[in-house]
């Protein structure tokens, strides 16, 4: 970084903390950890006041407790209440992250307060960006993808309208984990066209985690991982929840979605239901329906946790199931079928109609999860967490067929797999300014192909050591970040059918790393920098394919001498975060050795169907860098600018003169919006705003061409808001989202289906949340 | 409470049992439609012969097998039925009956390029009196060399357009033609 540049931060972090300095430090917590008697359980539902704020809370199951937007450096007296122990008040002194720790006695004995200095919840010390509570929540219909498409340094690579993945810095599929409450999903991500089963509906959060981050999330974290959690159970006995409901102009689609929460009068035992429902038909481009692009959707999961001593065990179950139809015009036969496909600039054989029916092609994805979690707290430092978590994903693909008879009924692919996780770590709190943990994970895995010979059958074992530790000392601005893990992966693969004949074993196994230095350069304002190694074995797809592929018109096969992807990522990010002014900015360097893709031989390979384009799958080293960043400025008293872009460069550095620019890479995009809010009495905020987003035309292809040339530059512009109202009593929060505000034909170049069909045209949705 | 994690996570293993029970059972190995032999059977007066186009082991692999169609000069009144089927299977599945019974939903089309003298016409229609093409009648000139080339149409939009009759095809293949 050039000398001006870290000139610039500084002007950005001085701003920052004047703008702090005006808002008299008035944003600091009061945090803390309430025990009981000498065994220092920890003690629920205490209530915690703090006289001159006026601000009082429940400590959770737990024994925690937070109380906000409280002065730094000032005095408070805190009292400390609990119907069966002893009154406890106390002055304290609110320093910067401080924790205080209360513990009460069943008599008046015992009064003592330690002041604990101990970073909560560490997170990760990487580039990540937070989706925002009214982007999630005027996100709510669409899918996850969809969902993060706003985030600095995330795109969806797309297979039509219906099918989307995330693309985090220029990564997807294998290369990255999605991580849903604790899980990593574990399904067959390996297929452009197969989406990922989660519902954004269970979602109370989302992280995007950017970068290498193997050494948490496994292998399959090589380029970066989503984070989703729930939202935390109901914390007050009896029952609550939220019911929301939302109807969709584009696709005449609607979707309800509910959750409930049930906690046992005096009891620690919580449970929760929660659901979602989806229908929505042929969805329209603004010039014609794109025909067969109806999906359906429904969703339901249970959870509980309890609390017995030292003991919490948490245990879920959820299930995902969708259906969604593929656009007719993108099925063809051979090549010939494609090139006239792709020299049309209308899809070939639509319907210009709408209708909820799907027809072939389509796809059928189930997912199930059970989730089972113990956690032993030894004392308040040390904690042992258990958990096991078996998945089931089934998926089905319905081409279009010559037959009607029996094959007519019958899907032409067929995948199960099964996946049994167990995971074990030891965790602390701050042991000589140390925080950390060191765990193990076992995974076992058996994929069945049921129809198509597309990959063979597999069964894998695998295992993991890691250890992951953060040291941060108060007052200093340091904190520090090391992590290791090794990961063994054992396959056997055998063939399905007489199409192929596979019979054999693989085994990877590797170390992956991680460092990373924050520097805090006060309350507001911090730099993150990481370096991390992760690493990837190739996918059993990319070993052994051997077919059609019939959407891209090309003949796929693997190489079974492949061997893993090894990736060194660099990442330096800066996070502002005051009420005037909120960025964050990440620049990141990614090189990976053995980096796999397909490449195309020029050559041509003969088959019933006629000729198609042979594509090897072959590694070379690749080189990714980007910078990306989002802002939010307060113009006036309640309007912000809101500022973000995201740029990539991924080049291919061997077995190309001069390096070669890597296929299927996220154009420039650029962001800007200007909001308008409104805090209502109880601080829910109102706000509506108007936004556009920009993406260039990718001009950086590679040296080999493209089947159809990159699409233009296009510039959309959307509006969305939400109204919070009171029902009676009850909170009530009105939506509305306009996509596509002025109706623009336009193709994405990460969308395959752009050889085939412009993009959906306007989308109008509105949305009733109510909470009960 | 203990009993109660233990029952959980029972159930859980058993639930994963029954999973485990359900995709074994229905995992049957069966592939998908898969086209890979075309014979064409030629016969005329004095003339019975069989061409066939193979690819037992599907796309990739091995190189489909193709014989070269030879033909006598100056015949008429040769015809040629088209035979379809997967030879992948065991025992192989013959998917010419049930492209015949759905004949309005399939189109035969035949190409004679790169100078052979060979005239194709079709001899059949399907059930609403639109070519079809699963038998032609063909008649050889003199002596020539080219090609042949075939396709099934599933589906076809318009099926008297034969050059781009619409719908997908599902096979596309060319045989070398030699008339002597």
């Amino acid at each position: 970084m050039s000398l001006r540049h870290k000139a610039m931060l500084a002007t950005v972090c001085l701003s920052g903390s004047i703008a702090a300095a005006q808002a008299q430090h008035c944003h600091s917590a009061l945090r803390g950890h309430i025990t009981e008697g000498n065994r220092r359980e920890p003690l629920a539902y205490a209530a915690v006041f703090v006289r001159e704020a006026g601000k009082s809370t429940l400590s959770d199951e737990s024994g925690y407790f937070e109380i906000i937007d409280l002065c730094e450096d000032s005095s408070y007296t805190v009292e400390v209440s609990h119907v069966e122990c002893a009154h406890l008040v106390q002055i304290v002194r609110i320093r910067e992250n401080a924790t205080f720790d209360f513990n009460l006695d069943h008599d008046a004995v015992l009064k003592e307060v330690i002041i604990v200095e101990k970073a909560l919840a560490p997170a990760p010390a990487q580039a990540q960006a937070t989706l925002s509570q009214a982007d999630l929540e005027a996100a709510r219909g669409t899918n996850l993808a969809e969902t993060l498409r706003k985030l600095p340094g995330v795109s969806v690579l797309s297979t039509g309208s219906t099918i989307g993945k995330p693309v985090i810095q220029g990564l997807h599929s294998n290369r990255i984990a999605l991580v849903n409450n604790n899980v990593v999903l574990e399904s067959q991500q390996w297929g452009r066209e197969h989406a990922p089963e989660i519902d954004p509906f269970s979602a109370g959060k989302i992280t995007v985690i950017k970068g290498a981050a193997g050494v948490r999330y496994g292998p399959g974290a090589m380029g970066g991982a989503v984070i989703i959690e729930q939202e935390p159970f109901r914390k007050e006995d009896g029952w609550g929840g939220w019911i929301s409901t939302g109807v969709f102009s584009n696709g005449r689609g609607a979707v309800l979605s509910g959750s409930a929460d049930w906690r046992k009068p005096g009891s620690s035992l919580v449970a929760r239901a929660q659901g979602t429902l989806k229908k929505s038909g042929n969805l329209r481009s603004p010039d014609y329906f794109l025909h067969n692009t109806g999906l359906q959707e429904y969703n339901v999961s249970a959870a509980a946790s309890w609390r017995k001593n030292r003991w919490e065990f948490e245990s879920g179950l959820s299930s995902f199931n969708m259906q969604t139809g593929i656009l007719r015009s993108a099925h063809v036969g051979n090549l010939t079928d494609l090139q006239l496909a792709i020299k049309s600039d209308t899809p070939l054989n639509n319907n210009n109609l709408f209708t909820y029916t799907i027809g072939r092609p389509y796809q059928e994805a189930g997912h199930l999860t059970s989730r089972n979690k113990a956690v032993l707290r030894i004392n308040d430092t040390w904690k042992l967490t258990g958990q096991y978590v078996f998945q089931y994903n089934q998926r089905r693909e319905y081409d279009v067929v010559r037959s009607s008879g029996s094959a007519g009924t019958r899907p032409q692919l067929s995948f199960q797999l099964w996946t049994n996780t167990l995971d074990a770590a030891i965790e602390h709190q701050p042991v000589r300014h140390w925080q950390g943990g060191a765990g193990f994970q076992a995974v076992q895995q058996t994929n069945f192909v049921g129809r198509g010979g597309l990959i063979p059958d597999y069964q894998s074992l695998g295992g993991s050591v890691w250890i992951m530790e953060r040291r941060r000392r108060y007052p200093q601005p340091w904190e520090f970040e090391l992590g290791a893990r090794y990961d063994y992966r054992y396959t056997a693969a055998t063939s399905t059918g007489s199409l192929n004949n596979i019979d054999t074993l693989v085994h990877f196994g590797n170390a992956s790393g991680t460092a990373g230095v924050i520097y805090h350069f006060n309350r507001y304002c911090s730099a993150t920098f990481n370096s991390g190694l992760a690493w990837r074995p190739p996918h059993v797809n990319e070993l052994f394919a051997r077919g059609v592929h019939h959407g891209a018109g090309t003949f796929e096969q693997g190489n079974p001498a492949l061997i893993s992807e090894k990736a060194w990522n660099n990442n330096l990010s800066f996070q502002l975060n005051s009420d005037a002014l909120n960025i964050n900015l990440s620049v990141y360097s990614n090189h990976i050795r053995d980096f796999i893709y397909l490449d195309p031989q020029n050559t041509f390979v003969l088959t019933v169907r006629g000729a198609f384009p042979a594509y090897f799958y072959k590694q070379a080293n690749a080189v990714l860098n980007g910078l990306d960043g989002s802002a939010a400025i307060r113009l006036g008293k309640s309007l912000y600018l809101e500022p973000g872009f995201s740029i990539i460069r991924g080049k291919r550095t061997t077995d190309a003169p001069g390096g070669d620019w890597l296929p299927l890479m996220p154009a420039d995009r650029y962001q800007y919006a200007i909001r308008w809010t409104r805090s209502g009495s109880d601080k829910r905020e109102s706000y509506i705003r108007i936004g556009g987003t920009t993406v260039m035309q990718q001009t950086r292809i590679p040296a080999a061409g493209l089947l159809k040339p990159a699409p233009a530059a296009y510039t959309l512009v959307n509006l969305d808001g939400t109204l919070q109202l009171k029902a009676g009593h009850k909170p009530m929060e009105l939506g509305l989202t306009v996509s596509n505000l002025l109706n623009t034909a336009y193709r994405d170049y990460m969308n395959f289906f752009r050889f085939y069909a412009d993009e959906p045209g306007m989308n109008i949705s509105l949305r009733l949340k109510l909470i009960i | 409470m203990k009993i109660k994690v233990s029952s959980f996570a029972s159930i859980a293993f058993i639930l994963s049992g029954l999973f485990m029970l359900g995709g074994c059972e229905k995992h049957d190995h069966t592939e998908q439609e898969n086209i890979t032999t075309i014979k064409l059977l030629v016969t005329g007066p004095g003339f019975d012969q069989t061409f066939t186009w193979n690819d037992s082991d599907g796309p990739g692999g091995n190189d489909p097998v193709i014989d070269e169609i030879t033909l006598p000069a100056s015949t008429s009144g040769l015809q040629c039925a088209v035979l379809v089927s997967d030879e992948s299977q065991s025992p192989a599945v013959d998917y010419t009956a049930e492209i015949s019974a759905e004949n309005t939903a399939h189109l035969f089309t035949w190409t004679v390029s790169g100078g052979a003298s060979l005239t194709i016409t079709g001899a059949d229609q399907d059930s609403s009196g639109k070519p079809f093409g699963q038998i032609t009648n063909w008649a050889t000139g003199q002596t020539s060399t080219g090609f042949l080339t075939v396709k099934l149409y599933h589906e076809p939009t318009d099926k008297n357009n034969s050059a781009n009759p619409g719908g997908e095809v599902d096979f596309d293949i060319a045989f070398p033609v030699k008339i002597q």
